[in-house]
Protein backbone atom coordinates (compact mmCIF):
# COMPACT_ATOMS: atom_id res chain seq x y z
CA UNK A 1 0.00 0.00 0.00
CA UNK A 2 1.77 3.61 -0.76
CA UNK A 3 0.91 6.74 1.57
CA UNK A 4 3.04 9.64 1.64
CA UNK A 5 5.16 10.31 4.40
CA UNK A 6 3.99 13.39 6.83
CA UNK A 7 7.23 15.65 7.43
CA UNK A 8 7.09 18.27 10.44
CA UNK A 9 3.96 20.41 9.50
CA UNK A 10 2.61 18.78 6.39
CA UNK A 11 -0.23 17.56 7.61
CA UNK A 12 -1.07 21.43 8.88
CA UNK A 13 0.14 22.62 5.98
CA UNK A 14 -2.23 20.83 3.78
CA UNK A 15 -4.95 21.68 5.29
CA UNK A 16 -4.54 25.08 5.60
CA UNK A 17 -3.97 25.36 1.95
CA UNK A 18 -7.08 22.86 0.88
CA UNK A 19 -9.45 24.69 3.40
CA UNK A 20 -8.52 28.16 2.08
CA UNK A 21 -8.23 27.12 -1.50
CA UNK A 22 -12.04 25.71 -1.30
CA UNK A 23 -13.26 27.84 1.43
CA UNK A 24 -14.06 24.45 3.07
CA UNK A 25 -14.77 23.78 7.01
CA UNK A 26 -12.67 21.31 9.42
CA UNK A 27 -13.90 19.03 11.66
CA UNK A 28 -11.08 18.83 14.97
CA UNK A 29 -10.67 19.24 18.30
CA UNK A 30 -8.89 21.97 20.24
CA UNK A 31 -8.10 22.21 23.65
CA UNK A 32 -9.86 24.66 26.05
CA UNK A 33 -10.07 24.15 29.78
CA UNK A 34 -8.20 20.95 29.18
CA UNK A 35 -11.38 19.88 27.58
CA UNK A 36 -10.92 18.72 24.28
CA UNK A 37 -13.77 20.15 22.00
CA UNK A 38 -15.47 18.94 19.09
CA UNK A 39 -15.73 21.84 16.70
CA UNK A 40 -16.17 22.77 13.16
CA UNK A 41 -13.26 25.69 12.12
CA UNK A 42 -13.33 27.74 9.27
CA UNK A 43 -9.97 28.70 10.00
CA UNK A 44 -7.36 26.32 10.94
CA UNK A 45 -6.92 26.40 15.00
CA UNK A 46 -3.83 27.40 16.76
CA UNK A 47 -3.74 24.48 19.09
CA UNK A 48 -4.74 21.61 16.99
CA UNK A 49 -5.33 18.05 17.92
CA UNK A 50 -6.07 15.20 16.06
CA UNK A 51 -6.12 12.43 18.98
CA UNK A 52 -8.55 13.30 21.33
CA UNK A 53 -8.31 11.47 24.28
CA UNK A 54 -11.59 12.66 25.69
CA UNK A 55 -14.67 10.67 24.42
CA UNK A 56 -18.24 12.79 24.69
CA UNK A 57 -20.06 11.30 21.83
CA UNK A 58 -19.55 9.86 18.23
CA UNK A 59 -19.00 12.52 16.49
CA UNK A 60 -20.00 11.34 13.03
CA UNK A 61 -23.53 11.73 14.62
CA UNK A 62 -23.03 15.68 14.05
CA UNK A 63 -21.84 14.91 9.79
CA UNK A 64 -25.54 14.34 9.66
CA UNK A 65 -26.68 18.07 10.43
CA UNK A 66 -24.08 19.38 7.69
CA UNK A 67 -24.64 19.35 3.80
CA UNK A 68 -23.55 21.54 1.36
CA UNK A 69 -22.97 21.53 -2.51
CA UNK A 70 -20.33 24.24 -2.91
CA UNK A 71 -18.51 23.82 1.06
CA UNK A 72 -16.24 21.03 1.49
CA UNK A 73 -15.93 20.08 5.34
CA UNK A 74 -12.69 17.62 6.29
CA UNK A 75 -13.16 15.74 9.28
CA UNK A 76 -10.19 13.66 11.04
CA UNK A 77 -11.63 11.63 13.19
CA UNK A 78 -11.37 8.28 15.40
CA UNK A 79 -11.91 4.68 13.61
CA UNK A 80 -15.29 4.16 15.36
CA UNK A 81 -16.54 7.32 14.27
CA UNK A 82 -15.00 7.44 10.31
CA UNK A 83 -16.97 4.05 10.23
CA UNK A 84 -20.32 5.37 11.64
CA UNK A 85 -19.65 8.04 9.11
CA UNK A 86 -19.18 5.48 5.95
CA UNK A 87 -22.69 3.66 7.09
CA UNK A 88 -24.53 6.26 7.59
CA UNK A 89 -23.25 7.31 3.89
CA UNK A 90 -24.52 3.89 2.73
CA UNK A 91 -27.90 4.82 4.83
CA UNK A 92 -27.97 7.89 3.06
CA UNK A 93 -27.70 10.18 6.08
CA UNK A 94 -24.82 11.93 5.42
CA UNK A 95 -23.93 13.51 2.02
CA UNK A 96 -20.42 12.67 1.17
CA UNK A 97 -20.40 14.83 -1.54
CA UNK A 98 -19.18 17.56 0.92
CA UNK A 99 -17.47 15.55 3.35
CA UNK A 100 -14.18 13.90 3.09
CA UNK A 101 -13.51 11.55 6.57
CA UNK A 102 -10.20 10.18 7.64
CA UNK A 103 -9.59 8.38 10.32
CA UNK A 104 -6.35 8.69 13.16
CA UNK A 105 -5.06 5.70 14.46
CA UNK A 106 -6.29 5.34 17.91
CA UNK A 107 -5.19 4.19 21.54
CA UNK A 108 -8.09 4.41 23.22
CA UNK A 109 -10.12 6.98 24.72
CA UNK A 110 -11.13 8.14 28.27
CA UNK A 111 -14.70 8.86 29.52
CA UNK A 112 -15.93 12.29 29.55
CA UNK A 113 -17.49 11.72 32.78
CA UNK A 114 -14.30 11.20 34.68
CA UNK A 115 -12.78 14.08 36.24
CA UNK A 116 -9.95 16.23 34.40
CA UNK A 117 -7.12 15.35 33.52
CA UNK A 118 -3.63 16.62 31.36
CA UNK A 119 -2.91 13.97 28.56
CA UNK A 120 0.53 14.73 27.09
CA UNK A 121 0.47 15.57 23.58
CA UNK A 122 3.14 13.55 22.02
CA UNK A 123 1.55 10.29 20.60
CA UNK A 124 3.83 7.89 22.01
CA UNK A 125 3.72 9.42 25.63
CA UNK A 126 -0.18 9.51 25.15
CA UNK A 127 -0.31 5.86 24.53
CA UNK A 128 1.82 5.08 27.19
CA UNK A 129 -0.38 7.29 29.30
CA UNK A 130 -3.54 5.92 28.48
CA UNK A 131 -2.74 2.36 28.93
CA UNK A 132 -1.03 2.64 32.56
CA UNK A 133 -4.04 5.17 33.75
CA UNK A 134 -6.17 1.65 34.21
CA UNK A 135 -9.47 5.10 33.00
CA UNK A 136 -9.62 3.54 29.72
CA UNK A 137 -13.52 3.00 28.71
CA UNK A 138 -14.77 -0.68 27.99
CA UNK A 139 -15.38 0.68 24.84
CA UNK A 140 -12.01 0.46 23.84
CA UNK A 141 -10.24 -1.85 25.79
CA UNK A 142 -12.48 -4.24 23.76
CA UNK A 143 -12.24 -2.59 20.57
CA UNK A 144 -10.62 -4.29 18.04
CA UNK A 145 -10.61 -1.64 15.35
CA UNK A 146 -8.36 1.18 16.54
CA UNK A 147 -6.33 1.41 12.83
CA UNK A 148 -6.89 4.33 10.53
CA UNK A 149 -7.94 2.16 8.05
CA UNK A 150 -11.12 3.63 7.29
CA UNK A 151 -13.18 6.24 5.50
CA UNK A 152 -11.29 8.21 2.52
CA UNK A 153 -8.17 8.17 4.13
CA UNK A 154 -5.77 7.54 6.83
CA UNK A 155 -3.67 8.93 9.45
CA UNK A 156 -1.58 5.77 10.77
CA UNK A 157 1.95 5.93 12.89
CA UNK A 158 4.75 3.33 11.99
CA UNK A 159 7.10 1.75 14.38
CA UNK A 160 9.68 4.54 14.60
CA UNK A 161 6.45 6.78 15.20
CA UNK A 162 6.35 8.69 11.87
CA UNK A 163 2.92 9.34 10.09
CA UNK A 164 1.81 8.52 7.51
CA UNK A 165 -1.07 9.56 4.88
CA UNK A 166 -3.01 6.89 2.75
CA UNK A 167 -4.98 7.47 0.70
CA UNK A 168 -8.49 5.27 0.47
CA UNK A 169 -10.62 6.92 -1.90
CA UNK A 170 -10.92 9.27 -4.93
CA UNK A 171 -11.56 12.14 -1.95
CA UNK A 172 -8.87 10.91 -0.49
CA UNK A 173 -6.34 11.44 -2.52
CA UNK A 174 -7.40 15.16 -3.40
CA UNK A 175 -5.96 15.99 0.07
CA UNK A 176 -3.28 13.34 -0.72
CA UNK A 177 -2.33 15.22 -3.61
CA UNK A 178 -1.65 18.26 -1.93
CA UNK A 179 1.30 16.65 0.79
CA UNK A 180 4.60 17.21 -1.08
CA UNK A 181 6.56 14.17 0.46
CA UNK A 182 6.83 11.77 -1.93
CA UNK A 183 4.63 8.87 -2.29
CA UNK A 184 6.33 5.74 -1.63
CA UNK A 185 5.64 1.95 0.00
CA UNK A 186 3.68 2.24 3.29
CA UNK A 187 6.23 0.36 6.16
CA UNK A 188 5.20 -3.32 6.54
CA UNK A 189 5.07 -2.83 10.83
CA UNK A 190 2.79 -0.43 12.00
CA UNK A 191 1.97 0.80 15.47
CA UNK A 192 -1.78 -0.34 15.80
CA UNK A 193 -2.95 -3.92 15.11
CA UNK A 194 -6.22 -5.26 14.03
CA UNK A 195 -7.66 -7.93 16.62
CA UNK A 196 -10.93 -9.99 15.75
CA UNK A 197 -14.77 -9.52 17.06
CA UNK A 198 -15.82 -11.96 19.21
CA UNK A 199 -18.68 -13.42 17.75
CA UNK A 200 -19.90 -15.89 20.44
CA UNK A 201 -21.78 -13.11 22.76
CA UNK A 202 -23.94 -15.74 25.46
CA UNK A 203 -26.19 -14.28 28.38
CA UNK A 204 -29.35 -14.82 29.71
CA UNK A 205 -32.71 -13.14 29.72
CA UNK A 206 -32.14 -12.72 34.00
CA UNK A 207 -28.65 -11.34 33.38
CA UNK A 208 -30.05 -8.53 31.31
CA UNK A 209 -32.65 -7.68 33.42
CA UNK A 210 -30.64 -7.24 36.29
CA UNK A 211 -28.40 -5.25 34.26
CA UNK A 212 -30.67 -3.12 33.18
CA UNK A 213 -32.83 -2.78 36.44
CA UNK A 214 -32.06 0.72 36.55
CA UNK A 215 -33.19 1.85 32.77
CA UNK A 216 -35.65 5.02 33.14
CA UNK A 217 -36.21 4.75 29.42
CA UNK A 218 -35.02 8.10 29.03
CA UNK A 219 -33.94 7.45 25.42
CA UNK A 220 -30.42 8.85 25.66
CA UNK A 221 -28.83 5.69 24.10
CA UNK A 222 -30.77 5.73 21.50
CA UNK A 223 -29.94 9.57 20.69
CA UNK A 224 -26.38 9.72 21.23
CA UNK A 225 -26.14 6.86 19.02
CA UNK A 226 -24.70 7.57 15.49
CA UNK A 227 -26.17 4.99 13.65
CA UNK A 228 -29.50 4.67 15.68
CA UNK A 229 -30.67 8.21 12.95
CA UNK A 230 -34.38 7.44 12.01
CA UNK A 231 -36.34 10.72 12.22
CA UNK A 232 -39.56 8.31 12.68
CA UNK A 233 -37.90 6.21 15.08
CA UNK A 234 -41.22 4.56 16.58
CA UNK A 235 -39.86 5.10 20.13
CA UNK A 236 -40.06 8.65 19.78
CA UNK A 237 -44.40 7.98 19.12
CA UNK A 238 -46.17 6.28 22.18
CA UNK A 239 -46.60 3.18 19.75
CA UNK A 240 -44.39 1.25 21.84
CA UNK A 241 -45.27 2.79 25.39
CA UNK A 242 -48.64 1.94 27.32
CA UNK A 243 -51.30 4.22 26.35
CA UNK A 244 -55.18 4.67 27.39
CA UNK A 245 -56.45 1.91 29.78
CA UNK A 246 -53.92 -0.73 29.31
CA UNK A 247 -51.50 0.39 32.28
CA UNK A 248 -54.62 -0.10 34.66
CA UNK A 249 -56.12 -3.00 32.76
CA UNK A 250 -52.36 -4.78 33.14
CA UNK A 251 -52.51 -3.72 37.04
CA UNK A 252 -56.07 -5.07 37.66
CA UNK A 253 -55.32 -8.21 35.73
CA UNK A 254 -52.28 -8.85 37.37
CA UNK A 255 -52.20 -6.66 40.62
CA UNK A 256 -49.21 -4.78 39.62
CA UNK A 257 -47.29 -3.32 36.98
CA UNK A 258 -43.08 -2.62 36.44
CA UNK A 259 -42.55 1.12 36.04
CA UNK A 260 -41.06 2.03 33.35
CA UNK A 261 -42.89 -0.55 31.32
CA UNK A 262 -41.17 -1.83 27.96
CA UNK A 263 -37.51 -1.82 29.08
CA UNK A 264 -37.50 -5.15 27.28
CA UNK A 265 -39.16 -4.43 24.19
CA UNK A 266 -37.09 -1.03 23.69
CA UNK A 267 -33.66 -2.20 24.24
CA UNK A 268 -34.22 -5.65 22.22
CA UNK A 269 -35.80 -3.45 19.17
CA UNK A 270 -32.91 -1.48 19.17
CA UNK A 271 -30.10 -3.92 19.50
CA UNK A 272 -31.54 -6.12 16.51
CA UNK A 273 -31.60 -2.83 14.33
CA UNK A 274 -28.26 -1.70 15.01
CA UNK A 275 -27.06 -4.81 14.64
CA UNK A 276 -25.68 -4.71 11.25
CA UNK A 277 -24.38 -1.09 11.89
CA UNK A 278 -23.20 -0.69 15.82
CA UNK A 279 -19.31 0.11 15.64
CA UNK A 280 -19.24 -0.68 19.20
CA UNK A 281 -17.89 2.96 19.99
CA UNK A 282 -19.82 3.42 23.39
CA UNK A 283 -21.41 6.61 22.95
CA UNK A 284 -24.47 4.79 24.42
CA UNK A 285 -23.24 3.77 27.43
CA UNK A 286 -21.75 7.08 27.60
CA UNK A 287 -24.70 9.03 27.24
CA UNK A 288 -26.46 6.87 29.68
CA UNK A 289 -27.24 8.75 33.18
CA UNK A 290 -27.36 5.49 34.98
CA UNK A 291 -24.54 3.90 34.18
CA UNK A 292 -25.92 0.84 32.18
CA UNK A 293 -23.30 -1.71 30.69
CA UNK A 294 -24.85 -0.55 27.42
CA UNK A 295 -22.03 -1.77 25.23
CA UNK A 296 -21.59 -4.97 26.53
CA UNK A 297 -24.81 -6.23 25.31
CA UNK A 298 -24.85 -4.04 22.00
CA UNK A 299 -21.37 -4.76 20.94
CA UNK A 300 -21.93 -8.32 21.88
CA UNK A 301 -25.11 -8.93 20.11
CA UNK A 302 -23.84 -7.02 17.04
CA UNK A 303 -20.37 -8.89 16.89
CA UNK A 304 -22.66 -11.92 17.01
CA UNK A 305 -24.97 -11.14 14.38
CA UNK A 306 -22.15 -9.11 11.66
CA UNK A 307 -20.23 -12.74 12.28
CA UNK A 308 -23.34 -14.34 10.12
CA UNK A 309 -22.32 -12.10 7.18
CA UNK A 310 -18.95 -11.59 7.64
CA UNK A 311 -19.91 -8.32 7.88
CA UNK A 312 -17.90 -5.35 9.31
CA UNK A 313 -19.81 -1.95 9.08
CA UNK A 314 -17.51 0.63 8.14
CA UNK A 315 -14.68 -0.97 6.27
CA UNK A 316 -15.83 -0.08 2.67
CA UNK A 317 -18.43 2.15 1.08
CA UNK A 318 -19.40 -0.35 -1.44
CA UNK A 319 -20.43 -2.91 0.52
CA UNK A 320 -24.07 -3.59 0.71
CA UNK A 321 -25.55 -3.71 4.92
CA UNK A 322 -26.56 -7.65 5.71
CA UNK A 323 -29.95 -6.45 5.46
CA UNK A 324 -30.92 -4.65 2.58
CA UNK A 325 -29.38 -7.68 0.09
CA UNK A 326 -29.17 -11.34 0.10
CA UNK A 327 -27.85 -14.82 -1.73
CA UNK A 328 -29.78 -17.02 -3.51
CA UNK A 329 -27.71 -19.70 -2.19
CA UNK A 330 -27.17 -19.42 1.86
CA UNK A 331 -28.34 -20.18 5.32
CA UNK A 332 -29.29 -23.61 4.47
CA UNK A 333 -29.61 -24.02 8.48
CA UNK A 334 -31.89 -21.19 8.88
CA UNK A 335 -35.30 -22.87 8.61
CA UNK A 336 -36.33 -25.06 11.65
CA UNK B 1 -56.27 -20.31 26.50
CA UNK B 2 -57.20 -24.50 27.96
CA UNK B 3 -53.24 -25.51 28.30
CA UNK B 4 -51.82 -21.64 29.11
CA UNK B 5 -49.78 -21.40 26.16
CA UNK B 6 -50.07 -18.94 23.92
CA UNK B 7 -48.06 -19.34 20.13
CA UNK B 8 -48.47 -16.75 17.62
CA UNK B 9 -47.27 -17.16 13.91
CA UNK B 10 -47.27 -14.82 11.27
CA UNK B 11 -47.83 -16.71 8.11
CA UNK B 12 -47.71 -15.50 4.40
CA UNK B 13 -51.17 -15.50 2.65
CA UNK B 14 -50.18 -17.24 -0.53
CA UNK B 15 -48.40 -20.28 1.04
CA UNK B 16 -48.34 -21.13 5.11
CA UNK B 17 -51.61 -19.20 5.72
CA UNK B 18 -53.55 -21.57 2.82
CA UNK B 19 -51.88 -24.24 4.14
CA UNK B 20 -53.61 -23.75 7.38
CA UNK B 21 -56.90 -22.76 5.61
CA UNK B 22 -56.50 -26.42 3.88
CA UNK B 23 -55.70 -28.03 7.21
CA UNK B 24 -58.91 -27.01 8.57
CA UNK B 25 -60.65 -27.89 5.66
CA UNK B 26 -59.36 -31.58 5.39
CA UNK B 27 -60.18 -31.24 9.12
CA UNK B 28 -56.28 -31.76 10.81
CA UNK B 29 -56.33 -30.56 14.42
CA UNK B 30 -53.48 -28.14 15.88
CA UNK B 31 -53.20 -27.41 18.88
CA UNK B 32 -55.33 -24.15 20.59
CA UNK B 33 -53.37 -21.45 21.83
CA UNK B 34 -51.66 -21.15 18.37
CA UNK B 35 -53.00 -17.56 16.74
CA UNK B 36 -52.57 -16.88 13.20
CA UNK B 37 -51.57 -13.89 11.67
CA UNK B 38 -52.18 -13.60 7.90
CA UNK B 39 -49.79 -11.36 6.74
CA UNK B 40 -48.84 -10.33 2.62
CA UNK B 41 -45.45 -11.48 2.32
CA UNK B 42 -43.14 -13.19 5.09
CA UNK B 43 -41.07 -10.94 4.82
CA UNK B 44 -43.56 -8.14 5.87
CA UNK B 45 -42.67 -9.41 9.66
CA UNK B 46 -40.67 -6.73 11.12
CA UNK B 47 -38.33 -7.71 13.89
CA UNK B 48 -40.20 -5.64 15.86
CA UNK B 49 -43.02 -7.24 15.83
CA UNK B 50 -41.67 -10.26 16.37
CA UNK B 51 -39.74 -9.11 19.66
CA UNK B 52 -43.13 -7.18 21.10
CA UNK B 53 -45.34 -10.48 20.58
CA UNK B 54 -42.64 -11.92 22.78
CA UNK B 55 -42.48 -9.62 25.55
CA UNK B 56 -46.08 -8.98 25.52
CA UNK B 57 -46.82 -12.40 26.89
CA UNK B 58 -46.76 -14.95 23.71
CA UNK B 59 -44.95 -18.57 24.99
CA UNK B 60 -43.01 -18.40 20.82
CA UNK B 61 -43.73 -17.16 17.46
CA UNK B 62 -43.34 -18.22 14.43
CA UNK B 63 -43.12 -17.08 10.70
CA UNK B 64 -44.17 -19.31 7.78
CA UNK B 65 -43.16 -18.43 4.43
CA UNK B 66 -42.82 -20.01 0.99
CA UNK B 67 -39.82 -21.91 0.51
CA UNK B 68 -36.71 -19.59 -0.79
CA UNK B 69 -37.30 -19.21 -4.63
CA UNK B 70 -41.23 -19.84 -4.59
CA UNK B 71 -41.80 -16.41 -3.20
CA UNK B 72 -44.88 -14.58 -4.75
CA UNK B 73 -43.01 -11.76 -4.90
CA UNK B 74 -40.02 -12.79 -6.26
CA UNK B 75 -37.18 -12.31 -3.68
CA UNK B 76 -39.04 -11.04 -0.26
CA UNK B 77 -38.34 -14.60 1.81
CA UNK B 78 -34.56 -14.09 0.93
CA UNK B 79 -34.98 -11.08 3.19
CA UNK B 80 -36.99 -13.20 5.31
CA UNK B 81 -34.32 -15.85 5.53
CA UNK B 82 -31.75 -13.04 6.63
CA UNK B 83 -33.69 -11.08 9.12
CA UNK B 84 -35.57 -13.93 10.87
CA UNK B 85 -32.31 -16.22 11.33
CA UNK B 86 -30.48 -12.88 12.55
CA UNK B 87 -33.00 -12.43 14.98
CA UNK B 88 -33.05 -16.03 16.10
CA UNK B 89 -29.34 -15.74 16.49
CA UNK B 90 -29.94 -12.95 18.89
CA UNK B 91 -32.50 -14.25 20.58
CA UNK B 92 -30.15 -17.17 21.35
CA UNK B 93 -27.38 -14.84 22.65
CA UNK B 94 -29.78 -14.28 25.56
CA UNK B 95 -30.93 -18.44 26.11
CA UNK B 96 -33.99 -17.81 24.41
CA UNK B 97 -33.58 -20.28 21.50
CA UNK B 98 -36.60 -21.87 20.56
CA UNK B 99 -39.02 -19.11 21.46
CA UNK B 100 -38.60 -17.92 17.18
CA UNK B 101 -38.79 -20.20 15.06
CA UNK B 102 -38.80 -20.06 10.60
CA UNK B 103 -40.97 -22.60 8.38
CA UNK B 104 -40.81 -22.71 4.83
CA UNK B 105 -44.63 -24.16 3.63
CA UNK B 106 -46.01 -24.09 0.49
CA UNK B 107 -49.56 -23.62 -0.15
CA UNK B 108 -49.88 -27.49 -0.58
CA UNK B 109 -48.44 -28.14 2.60
CA UNK B 110 -51.34 -28.44 4.94
CA UNK B 111 -49.83 -31.82 6.46
CA UNK B 112 -46.80 -30.41 6.85
CA UNK B 113 -48.04 -27.33 8.40
CA UNK B 114 -49.82 -28.99 10.75
CA UNK B 115 -46.96 -31.07 11.90
CA UNK B 116 -43.97 -28.04 12.58
CA UNK B 117 -47.03 -26.27 14.43
CA UNK B 118 -47.50 -29.39 16.86
CA UNK B 119 -44.18 -29.93 17.09
CA UNK B 120 -43.29 -26.32 18.10
CA UNK B 121 -46.44 -26.94 20.38
CA UNK B 122 -44.96 -29.99 22.30
CA UNK B 123 -41.69 -28.47 22.70
CA UNK B 124 -43.10 -25.17 24.36
CA UNK B 125 -45.34 -27.30 26.39
CA UNK B 126 -42.82 -29.30 27.87
CA UNK B 127 -40.37 -26.60 28.60
CA UNK B 128 -42.89 -24.56 30.39
CA UNK B 129 -43.92 -27.74 32.34
CA UNK B 130 -40.24 -28.31 33.51
CA UNK B 131 -40.25 -24.72 34.15
S1 LIG C 1 -14.03 2.39 20.40
FE1 LIG C 1 -12.07 1.91 19.37
S2 LIG C 1 -11.84 3.42 17.77
FE2 LIG C 1 -13.44 4.17 19.18
S3 LIG C 1 -12.39 5.51 20.61
FE3 LIG C 1 -12.40 3.47 21.52
S4 LIG C 1 -10.49 2.47 20.84
FE4 LIG C 1 -10.82 4.27 19.57
S1 LIG D 1 -25.28 0.96 19.83
FE1 LIG D 1 -23.82 2.02 21.17
S2 LIG D 1 -21.86 1.11 20.62
FE2 LIG D 1 -23.25 0.62 18.93
S3 LIG D 1 -22.97 2.27 17.44
FE3 LIG D 1 -24.67 2.86 18.79
S4 LIG D 1 -23.72 4.12 20.37
FE4 LIG D 1 -22.06 2.98 19.37
S1 LIG E 1 -29.61 5.94 28.42
FE1 LIG E 1 -29.57 4.42 30.08
S2 LIG E 1 -31.33 4.91 31.36
FE2 LIG E 1 -31.64 5.99 29.41
S3 LIG E 1 -32.88 4.54 28.19
FE3 LIG E 1 -30.73 4.13 27.68
S4 LIG E 1 -30.13 2.48 29.11
FE4 LIG E 1 -32.04 3.38 29.89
Amino acid sequence: MKGKRIENGDLIKTLDVYLKETRGILFAFDVENKNYKTKMFKELPKDIRFLNPIFYVNSSIYLRRVFSESIKIVAILRPCETRAYVELTKLSQIESRSVICGSFDCFGTVSSKKEDFSFPYDPRELKVFLESSGLVRYACQVCGHKEGIFGDFGLRYDKEWNLWFIPYTERGRVLFDLIPSEETEIPFELEVKEKKDETTFKTSLSEFRKDFERCIMCLNCKNMCPVCFCVDCLFNTLEYLPKGDELINTILRCGNTELPKNVEIYHFIRMYHVSQTCVGCGSCEEACPQSIPLTKYFKGISGRLQGIFDYLPGKNFDEKIPYTTFKEDELPYAED
Amino acid sequence: MESGINIVGFACSYCAYKASEMAGSLRLKYPEGVVIVQVPCSSRVDPALIIKTLFEGADAVFVAGCHPGDCHFIKGNYYTRRRIYALKEMLDAFSMKGRLKLFWISASEARRFVEKVQEMYSQIKKEKDEG
